[in-house]
């Protein structure tokens, strides 16, 4: 008995013995193997440049993987993109793109396999930027910013290179587009003249009753508020997930709260509740899994939405009919607005100084950008003027602007106004800083009760702030257990951190 | 039965009429509950749009549309080419499965090979002890290099512990030793006894995993998130978990993605009739399966090659 265990012991370790070497040789072959490919790519390439390149060393192929669905013309406007980089930075690009949905999870397989690439994209909401940037899964950009990037520091917006530095130190780009969040209410415009309805007075969710009740009456059969509405509580938010940990906007001592536990929530849930009691909300819009269908039908009065310059005739071109909103606070710039859309270079990249080059070109080149974001001229998009152009229908081509590089770079939309990009720089420079801009929460202390207090959130928050439950005997319940399962521990952990921050300003 | 008295003795087999009554409905019932959704979903599909965005989800829909499947058919290149990723790999990915099951169940079931032992236990191991998900992927996408290739969707499920497992059990309790050995004295060789022999009287125990397999190729999308880059190799389950995931994402980030590039995204999402539309078409050929297999476990119970 004995013996035959042993024996199969070291049968087992010969195995993984085995199995180890094996995959020793083949990194190693695969290395090598990688480089006689782009070698043998090398004399294609410099045949299409024309022999140009002779003299410059091997062309780089770099691999870039960002968020959005595939178009299916995506092969060819990456051609077109190689064709315009390979004569200036002597490298091309293989742009990947993946699903809105599969992202984070894709990314986190790649991460955590160490497999190649050079440029990916992250945020605060994909592909979690502050984690990846903080466990050195990013390459970091302070010197390379210097050399290759300089473009990039002339056109983006201080603020922005600081709001997103982890440990003093930048490991991504962000986008340049609007830096603060400014939270609005978002109207039907047809509903509102049809009804003559007033939006001018509105400001609060308070503010939106006796149109939500005139609505009612006349529209009996449409729910005004088709989904659930994020809510805007005056508080900054360090943890991820957890929006019950915050602290004031207005604060001087910079204690953190229990969001959940003050007279701002409690209002808030309980005009929701109210709302939901009279029927302004769908009964199932707890559990609903409207992903905006109904802003194609027109069914709706009003619902919130993040804005920025204009946003008004974003929403109008997308919708098909005229979409106002009014805002209900000032611009802020938090954290994760800041960190709304960046790309990082890995770590690991073998040639981080050319992802660098790609990515300023990026910035300070319109006809690369434009390229990248709206696909080839005539073929997926007709210029209507100097700055603007209209997108040619269905053409098989589709970016998501906003995730990369100098969006004020980029060609506006027919009936755009021409200040657009103007006003955006008035926007970001008009923001003020929520207490909290620059200072990241470490997690590794308390992932036992950030995990149950996650699970806590999950299971109460759609039908507390879907006004579904009733606070006043609920939101009690709730803050217990939150207690129970160790908010107080988090709060004073995160409170410990937030106090070393301030010290080290 | 037929030759009882009539009227004299009552019909052992038989339940009370009441309770016989009872135990019909109780089933019915539940079956009507397993296939209430799914003809629920087909009905969504044949709903027209409008109706469905002013009246919700109704069993009689005011007015009945074929516009979702048309607009499939005319739109869905992606859906069609998906559809035959999903055939492809499902067909290939069973008959490999089958192949190698038998031939390595086979082997573990003959008491007079060597290694049974060992193999058993290298089998077993992987089910007590798996590598996780980034190792695996290490092995599969960087090691076998099989990343973005249509053999990603399948090797990885072509073998599998459990099948093994429950493949020699039956092989050891339904194939007597006595029709090896009369093959052996018949003068067949290993794999004319294997082939002509074993195979034909193990038909139910391979279609149960032919079954299991055909189901889990047809059901399978992680390998596909996980491996598939390209859209032409995308199959039919991961289609539809991407078109999920990104209105889950879409739910979550509504806020966010409203600053006004939430387009691309909510263009790139099928209408609702549509999505139910793809579930019916995802779903019916599976279906088809089961009465296929099913012949092959009628007919297991049947066989009786030997009598002792």
């Amino acid at each position: 008995m004995f013996t035959k265990t042993k024996k199969w012991i070291g049968l087992i370790a010969l195995v993984f013995a085995f199995g180890a070497v094996m995959a020793g040789c083949s990194g190693k072959g695969n290395g090598a193997s990688g480089g006689d490919s782009s070698s043998s790519q090398q004399p294609s390439q410099s045949g299409e440049s024309k022999g140009s390149e002779d003299k410059k060393a091997d062309p780089v192929k770099l691999i870039w993987y960002t968020i959005g669905t595939p178009p299916s013309d995506l092969a060819k406007v990456n051609e077109e993109v190689n064709k315009y980089i390979l004569p200036k930075i002597n490298a091309t690009v293989e742009m990947k793109l993946f699903d809105w949905g599969d992202y984070d999870q894709k990314m986190k397989i790649i991460i955590g396999s160490g497999e190649d690439y050079d440029i990916a994209f992250t945020a605060s909401w994909a592909n979690d930027y502050f984690a990846n940037a903080k466990k050195g899964a990013f390459y970091e950009l302070d010197a390379l910013l210097e050399q290759q990037g300089k473009g990039i520091k002339e056109v983006l917006n201080p603020a922005f290179l600081e709001g997103t530095k982890v440990n003093g130190h930048n490991y991504g780009l962000p986008t340049n587009k609007e830096l603060p969040q400014q939270r609005v209410f978002r109207f039907n415009k047809e509903m509102l003249d049809k009804h003559s309805l007033d939006i001018s007075n509105v400001r609060t969710i308070d503010d939106l009753e006796p149109l939500l009740k005139a609505f009612k009456e006349k529209e009996p059969g449409i729910a005004p508020i088709p989904a659930k509405i994020a809510e805007f509580l005056p508080f900054d938010l360090p943890v991820t997930d957890l929006p019950f940990i915050g602290m004031p906007l207005n604060t001087q001592d910079y204690k953190l709260i229990n969001v959940w536990d003050t007279p701002e929530a409690m209002a808030y849930l309980k005009t929701m509740h109210k709302f939901y009691q009279a029927g302004y909300l769908p009964k199932d819009v707890a559990t609903q899994k409207d992903a905006g269908d109904y802003f194609k039908t027109g069914k709706w009065l009003v619902d919130v939405a993040d804005s920025q310059p204009y946003a008004d005739n974003l929403w109008s071109n997308d919708a098909g009919y005229k979409v106002v909103s009014v805002p209900m606070h000032d611009p802020i710039a938090f954290n994760w607005s800041v960190a709304g859309a960046l790309q990082a270079i890995n770590a690991k990249s073998k040639h981080p100084e050319k992802a660098m080059e790609f990515l300023n070109l990026l910035y300070t080149d319109a006809y690369l950008i434009n390229l990248v974001d709206f696909g080839i001229e005539n073929v997926h998009y007709k210029k209507t003027g100097e700055q603007s152009k209209d997108s040619i229908p269905d053409s098989g081509y589709g970016f998501p602007a906003f995730s990369v590089g100098n969006l004020m770079l980029t060609y506006l939309n027919t009936g755009d106004p021409e200040d657009k990009w103007e006003q955006f720089k008035q926007f970001n420079d008009s923001a003020s800083n929520a207490p909290l801009l620059g200072f990241q929460v470490d997690t590794t202390n308390m992932t036992t009760e950030l995990a149950n207090l996650k699970n806590t959130k999950e299971a109460t928050y759609n039908s507390l702030f879907s006004g579904t439950l009733d606070p006043e005997t609920n939101l009690p319940k709730v803050n217990q257990k939150l207690k129970d399962n160790g908010l107080d521990k988090v709060v004073a952990e995160v409170q410990r951190q937030i106090d070393e921050w301030r010290a080290g300003q | 039965m037929d030759s009882s008295p009539p009227g004299k003795l009552r019909d052992v087999h038989r339940l009370p009429a009441g309770w016989n009554g009872l135990m019909h409905l109780i089933a019915g019932g539940f079956a009507f509950v397993c296939v209430f959704p799914f003809l629920f979903v087909v009905i969504i599909s044949l709903t027209e749009e409008n109706a469905l965005l002013l009246n919700g989800y109704q069993i009689f829909p005011e007015k009945w549309s074929l516009y979702a499947y048309s607009y499939i058919i005319r739109t869905g290149d992606q859906l069609l080419r998906s559809y035959g990723v999903t055939l492809f790999v499902t067909v290939v990915g069973t008959v490999l499965t089958v192949i190698l099951t038998t031939l390595y169940a086979y082997a573990l079931s003959r008491r007079n090979f060597k290694f049974r032992g060992f193999f058993a236990f290298f089998a077993f191991f992987t089910m007590l002890f798996g590598g996780g998900l980034v190792p695996t992927y290490i092995v599969v996408a960087q090691f076998l290099e099989l990343k973005d290739t249509v053999w990603s969707l399948i090797l990885p499920m072509a073998m599998s512990a459990f099948n093994i497992l429950v493949l020699r059990t039956f092989f050891q309790t339904m194939i007597p030793d006595a029709i090896i050995e009369s093959g052996k004295i018949d003068g067949a060789g290993e794999f004319k006894i294997l082939f002509r022999l074993v195979v034909p009287i193990s038909l139910p125990g391979i279609a149960t995993i032919a079954l299991f397999s055909t189901l889990g190729y047809w059901n399978d999308w992680f390998n596909a998130l996980l491996y598939i880059d390209s859209n032409h190799l995308v199959p039919l389950q991961a289609l539809m978990m991407r078109i999920y995931n990104n209105m889950q994402f879409m739910i979550q980030n509504s806020a966010l993605l409203n600053s006004g590039q939430s387009r691309e995204m909510i263009r790139s999402l099928p209408q609702e009739t549509a999505r139910m539309a793809m579930v019916v078409l995802a779903t019916g050929p599976i279906v088809l399966a089961y009465p296929f297999f099913q012949r092959y476990f009628v007919q297991g119970l049947t066989i009786g090659a030997i009598k002792e």
